[in-house]
């Protein structure tokens, strides 16, 4: 458990898991939002990391 | 005065609803016959508490003169019932030296704050909002 990419994205699917539950009502869209959210964050912290990655801290 | 004593009795109801609800995740949708949300909070908030101890993150002390740390002992808490047993059971006393302390900490402050979100949700159920 000490891959933070592995924590990043266990990280991701708990919080779209919550958020998809409590905003929607139907299984499917619950399954398309959380999907989404987890998707977007995902790939959010991939594009940030990797524009990070020039600067020196 | 009926109206009166009928809102107390709802009011009374609702505080009952809320405190439930903090202090087991996913409770008061349960109570409000909304199982499939009410199962999903009971398994994955606590669990994410859980991780976050076995990351080695802290339970944050109530110190206000650091309101950092203050404010993080409020999200802590948020997760109701399993924050007073990983207490009293010693986990969450944290370790800096941990690659992971971190990710623990973020794991279980947010689920602290989801929880919070989660008990606004069956608030607003409960109020037919939703």
């Amino acid at each position: 458990m000490h891959s933070h990419f592995v924590l990043l994205v266990l990280f991701a699917f708990f919080v779209s898991l919550v958020f998809s539950v409590m905003a929607k009502d139907d299984p499917r869209e619950q399954l398309r939002f959380g999907g989404l959210m987890f998707g977007g964050f995902v790939v959010s912290a991939i594009v940030l990391g990797w524009l990070m990655f020039p600067f020196p801290l | 005065m009926r109206d009166t004593a009928a809102e107390q009795t709802q009011t009374g109801g609702l505080v009952l609803l809320c405190l439930a609800s903090w202090a087991l995740p996913g409770v008061g949708h349960l109570w409000q016959g909304r199982r499939q949300k009410g199962l999903i909070f009971l398994v994955a908030l606590p669990l994410m508490f859980a991780i976050g101890l076995g990351l080695r993150g802290r339970l944050f002390p109530f110190d206000l003169s650091e309101p950092l740390v203050g404010l993080a002992a409020f999200a802590d808490l948020g997760i109701g019932i399993p924050y007073f047993i990983a207490n009293a059971l010693g986990f969450g006393l944290g370790d800096v030296r941990a690659v992971t302390y971190e990710y623990g900490n973020a794991f279980l402050i947010v689920a602290g704050l989801l929880n919070l979100l989660v008990i606004i949700d069956a608030y607003d159920v409960a109020l037919g909002r939703k």
